[in-house]
């Protein structure tokens, strides 16, 4: 065990490593200037060169890359361009708005999609799970920034009972959270309803069910307990995607979270609060799937890390 | 869970007790019925949209580019605009039609070079192993963790945001899904007496892989591709959306949208219109890559069974 | 809160979010709290007392070093204060300073007003003039910076509230432009964006989330001046436009600004909504690229003149516009003190061809640029007049770029070649002056390191500026400013051009918002009824 979670560290670590390089390179490589998306439009040529100095965008590539992770080993971010203060600071400002839409979203997900799929196994093969079935496919395929649109549309201006932008109260959280379960409906339930079909067809059932086990302990202890691996690993893997930011999401309810952070250190060729929010959002969508696979003994007896399927 | 019966008396012309209503009753008759609605539902949500869209220079619209700023944001249905005006007096549905032109397109190429790519690289993971499989194993989980659009945003800023170059980013985007059920299947492959065979008949590994392991697995594979396409048409109309689509004054669905979101309250048809197109073909891929993976490799496989069995 | 923490606004809201920080990490019930310990009440409406304002664009701090946007300067100075501001009219009104009065052609003669303190009693002093003009003449890359031909130096008196701000040469109007040089404790004071808020104007700030945008004003019960009507001023950054339209309708905010002539028309009209507008400061032009070779049929400004024809500048303004913006009249808005009228743009398509075939230049094949939010409605507007000149022969290739891009590179000719450039130009001191220098001050010794704007370089129009920035005395100033506009308007330098008008909308309830033509307003005015 302890060996299995130190190399499965050390992979999550070259994995975010990689990702950084990746990052750092890009960053650099893609036109547009820094020193000129942060100084007035009217600065001179001189000052520009200044700036760039102040930045220590005047060396060479690979000493930038040398600082960048000497500072990143000592735990400095360096400081955001644009926002004038420690990038991992700005990053954190915005963090917990982007973990309180996500789990929100996962709760709901969460929530509605395994008894649906639950219900859609136990009616499987009828007209009304293939309504079901069809209305989640329906959910997946909408554009998310349209389905954000229209929410906002119907539930802030055509019935004015939730509040528009921003997270100033509950109510914010609705529209958004909405919007992001919606895409995810399709998938958990579907993948639900698969695991309990063959759930419920299996041996141990029958044998359950001849011994007097009652139905709904049936269902929701053994079909479902056994389906709680791919079930954890489907929205573990979910969740991590949306701690990534929802980027076009939180652009739509303007919700401050780092999704809208990213956009915005993009247009100001904000560097080191690009490879901030890089870095602190792939650690954790990484931390959130190491945690699964942790899960996967407690969830499923059977399972011992380490060892070779 | 079966349905049929322990035949116990001949009755009718049958020889056995399971009646036709027994039949219609059954799992896999109910399955392939709820197939075939799905693949009906999905072939005339796709066609829908599709047909206009590859017809939209024979179809009597107005020029997608033509403007009248005298009659700017008509509402739909009034003055032969079917879809109405948008902000420049530019008739919608042209321009939505014209804009699913250079939507589909990004769209099949993305998924096409997605599938390329995938395949490739899944193949040569599953089939080689060793440090092969662990560069593509560490690859694709490194995109995982990457904030995906907002890497895509980057690349198109660094490359500009031509049609070519988003195409190339939606497929790089995609290609892991390609690569990860390619590298699934090719490793039970492998394993199969066909590829022992060929390996015995002194076949070198790359030719047993391209000539005899990838022609059977692309079949499966080529149907979830079909799930990637509506993903890659989604994906680039959020790229449209956040101002990284191609040059203007090229219309693309994404950008209707996002140039629509300013009339919000007073121009419905502006985004609700476009985006409504958008769902209906997404969900018509959706729906009949859904019905294609489930139905199509079922009957695939037992076709197989049927002539292994013919052979025998 | 105890008083240690009013007086010092950020202490609490770093351990909060240092709390926050690892709630965020540790798991998602601290981190449901965190965000919402700010809030108001369960509707998300503004309480009775709470004015909620909506930036377009994320205030990142209190100070205007480097962060100097119409809207923000609104919410700065209610907590930073300058000597002078600038009043109705644009003309300078006096804050902290109660004498501004040049004395000599080089100097000006400055006394603090009697009483001026911060927020935590400590007094304004001479000191802390001199030390906040030192930090932003050490700040890299300030607008504001740019606005001083030189920056004055402190001269002190054997008053101790009166001083003298001295130049090389005359500034005639550093009394407008030190209304931009907030002044904050010396000892607190730093050559960078200061990141604490801590002013003498007559709010404070209670809290502050500078990664999100998010503001709480509270007012400074040690004000020196007349308490201010409200008690609490929000502000939130909401970038979508349609986002902050749909949260005005509702009442989750009171006030957006910066509105955008689409936006105007969805609100006009709308119950418990009232529109605000006026001319503004800056001016948008589709400005001609002076780098093109001499033999290109742009470097002739009779081509120039004959495009101008082809833009239907009213169907502009009236349709893509919606009436938000006036016709350009001059080389600068005419609202600006010292600029004049010099022409106006005409619409004739049948000239336009006309003259362009005669100049040779038919067929011609242009490249326009623009950054995406340049102006409001900036795509239309390029899109509707690559279309006009379609119309006469011209064809156009429209090239946007976005936010952050490599405009600046294009603009220097670096980048590649182009012909139109959709631009804007502010001038925030309200002086045609400082547009004037801006654009059209260009010299070949500027061009050498492309600094020239667009290249615009006419050394004659150069020197006709400069000799009228430094007259003293106002009526020839104004004739020597009005010459070289004229001068200036024969070159033909843009296309089109338009003003456009600041535009705010305010709930009914909100009164009082003297929106200045520099796009901010005096908090301190704004009241809320019921």
């Amino acid at each position: 065990m302890p060996t299995y979670l130190l190399r499965r560290l050390g992979q999550s670590v070259l994995t975010v490593f990689l990702t950084l390089t990746a990052v750092f390179l890009l960053v650099r490589l893609a036109p547009g200037d820094p020193a000129a998306a942060y100084a007035a439009p009217t600065a001179s040529a001189e000052e520009l060169v200044r700036i760039r100095g102040q930045f220590g965008l005047d060396r060479p590539l690979l000493v930038q890359y040398g600082i960048y992770l000497r500072d990143l080993v000592s735990g400095d971010l360096g400081t955001s361009y644009s926002f004038h203060s420690p990038a991992f600071d700005v990053v954190m400002d915005r963090l917990p708005y982007t973990i309180t839409l996500a789990v929100s979203a996962i709760a709901v997900t969460v929530l509605v999609a395994v008894p649906l799929g639950v219900w859609m196994a136990r009616r499987a093969d009828t007209r009304r799970e293939l309504g079901a079935n069809i209305l989640t496919i329906t959910g997946q395929s909408m554009p998310d920034f349209w389905t954000g649109v229209m929410l906002l549309t119907g539930f802030a201006v055509v019935i004015p009972v939730l509040p528009a932008s921003g997270f100033t109260s509950w109510g914010g959280l609705v529209l958004p959270t909405i919007t992001v379960a919606i895409l995810q409906f399709a998938l958990v339930s579907r993948l639900v309803r698969r695991e309990m079909t063959t759930a419920l067809a299996a041996p141990y059932t029958t044998v359950a069910r001849s011994r007097g086990v009652a139905e709904r302990a049936l269902v929701w202890r053994y079909a479902l307990g056994n389906s709680a691996v791919p079930l954890v690993t489907a929205v573990g893997t979910r969740f991590a995607a949306l701690l990534n930011g929802v980027v076009v999401v939180e652009v739509v309810f303007a919700w401050p979270g780092v999704g809208s952070l990213v956009v915005r250190a993009l247009e100001t060729r904000d560097y080191p609060l690009i490879q901030a929010t890089v870095l602190i959002t792939a650690s954790l969508a990484i931390l959130v799937q190491l945690l699964v696979d942790l899960l996967y003994p407690l969830l499923d007896p059977r399972v011992r890390l380490g060892k070779a399927a | 869970m079966t349905t049929a019966g322990i035949p116990t008396a001949r009755t009718g012309g049958r020889p056995s007790a399971v009646t036709a209503r027994d039949l219609a009753r059954a799992t896999a008759t109910r399955r392939r019925s709820a197939n075939r609605v799905k693949l009906w539902a999905g072939s005339v949500c796709t066609a829908l949209v599709v047909l206009p869209i590859l017809l939209a220079q024979l179809l009597p619209l107005p020029d997608a580019n033509d403007q009248e700023l005298g009659a700017r944001r008509l509402p739909p249905l009034t003055e032969g605009h079917l879809f109405g005006t948008d902000q420049l007096g530019r008739d919608l549905l042209s321009r939505v039609l014209h804009g699913g032109q250079v939507s589909l397109t990004v769209g099949v190429l993305a998924v096409v070079v997605s599938g390329l790519i995938g395949i490739a690289a899944g193949a040569a993971a599953g089939y080689f192993g060793g440090w092969m499989d662990a560069v593509v194993s560490r690859v694709l989980e490194a995109q995982l963790a990457l904030p995906l659009l907002m890497m895509l945003l980057l690349v198109v800023a660094l490359f500009g945001s031509s049609v070519t170059v988003i195409t190339a980013v939606i497929a790089v985007a995609q290609w892991p899904e390609v690569a990860r059920l390619t590298r699934s299947l090719v490793l039970v492959e492998r394993e199969k007496p066909y590829v022992a065979a060929a390996r015995v008949l002194g076949l070198r590994g790359l030719t047993i892989l391209a000539r005899h392991v990838v022609p059977n697995v692309v079949r499966p594979v080529s149907l979830v591709v079909l799930l990637l396409l509506a993903q890659a048409v989604l994906l680039e109309s959020a790229l449209s959306y956040l101002g990284a689509g191609p040059e203007r004054p090229f219309a693309t669905w994404g950008r209707i949208i996002s140039d629509g979101q300013d009339y919000l309250t007073t121009s419905w048809w502006l985004i609700t219109l476009p985006g409504l197109v958008i769902a209906l073909l997404v969900v018509g891929v959706n729906l009949l890559g859904d019905a294609l993976r489930d139905g199509g490799g079922r009957t695939s496989r037992t076709k197989a069974a049927k002539a292994d069995g013919g052979t025998a | 809160m105890t008083s240690d923490a009013a007086l010092d606004p950020y202490t609490p809201g770093i351990s909060r979010r240092g709390l926050l920080r690892w709630g965020a990490l540790g798991g998602g019930s601290l981190a449901l709290g965190g965000p919402l310990a700010a809030c108001a009440g369960p509707t998300g409406l503004p309480g009775p007392g709470t004015l909620t304002l909506g930036l377009t664009r994320s205030l990142v701090s209190l100070d205007n070093k480097l962060n100097q946007f119409d809207a923000a300067v609104t919410v700065q100075r209610a907590v930073r204060q300058a000597l002078t501001t600038l009043g109705p009219g644009l003309k300078p009104r006096l804050v902290l300073a109660d004498r501004f009065e040049m004395t000599e052609p080089t100097a000006w003669t400055v006394r603090l007003r009697k009483g001026v303190r911060y927020a935590d009693g400590s007094p304004v002093t001479v000191e802390d003039v001199d030390t906040a003009l030192r930090m932003y003449g050490k700040v890299n890359g300030s607008f504001l910076l740019g606005l001083f031909p030189e920056l004055p130096e402190v001269e002190k008196t054997a008053d101790a509230r009166t001083f003298r701000l001295r130049t090389e040469r005359p500034v005639p109007i550093l009394d407008r432009l030190m209304a931009n040089i907030h002044i904050t404790p010396a000892d607190a004071n730093k050559p960078e964006e200061l990141q604490s808020g801590l002013g003498s104007g007559p709010y404070r700030v209670a809290r502050a989330n500078s990664g999100a945008g998010e503001y709480t004003l509270a007012r400074n019960p040690r004000y020196w001046g007349p308490k201010p009507p409200l008690e609490t001023v929000r502000v939130r950054y909401v970038p979508e436009e349609s986002s902050r339209v749909v949260a005005l309708r509702s009442g989750e905010l009171d006030v957006v600004d910066t509105l955008s002539p689409d936006a105007a028309e969805q609100l006009t009209g709308l119950p418990g909504v009232s529109l605000e507008r006026g001319d503004g400061v800056r001016v948008c032009q589709l400005f001609y690229n002076f780098r093109k070779p001499k033999n290109h049929p742009l470097s002739d400004p009779r081509v120039r003149q004959a495009l101008a024809y082809a833009i239907d500048g009213e169907a502009l303004l009236r349709d893509v516009l919606a009436d938000s913006a006036s016709p350009l009249r001059g080389v600068v808005p005419t609202n600006l003190d010292g600029a004049v009228e010099t022409g106006s743009f005409t619409h004739d398509p049948a000239r336009a061809r006309a003259l362009l075939r005669r100049h040779g230049a038919d067929n011609l094949r242009l490249t326009f640029m623009w950054e995406s939010g340049e102006f409001a409605g900036d795509a239309s507007v390029m899109e509707a007049v690559a279309d006009m000149l379609g119309d006469v022969g011209v064809r156009v290739t429209l090239k946007q770029f976005q936010p952050g891009g490599d405009i600046l590179k294009w603009r220097q000719g670096r980048g590649g070649d182009w012909d139109v450039i959709g631009n804007g130009f502010p001038s925030p001191t309200g002086l045609a002056l400082t547009c004037l220098q801006g654009m059209y001050a260009g010299t070949a010794e500027k061009e050498r390191t492309r600094e020239a704007f667009m290249g615009y370089v006419f050394p004659k129009i150069a020197d006709g500026i400069e000799e009228a920035s430094v007259e003293v005395d106002d009526a020839e100033r104004q004739r020597k400013l009005a010459a070289v506009q004229k001068a200036i308007w024969d070159t033909w330098p843009a296309l089109w051009g338009f003003v456009p008008k600041t535009l705010l909308a305010r709930r009914g309830r909100v009164r009082d918002v003297g929106l200045l033509p520099t796009n901010s307003y005096d908090l301190t005015a704004v009241h809320l009824e019921g």
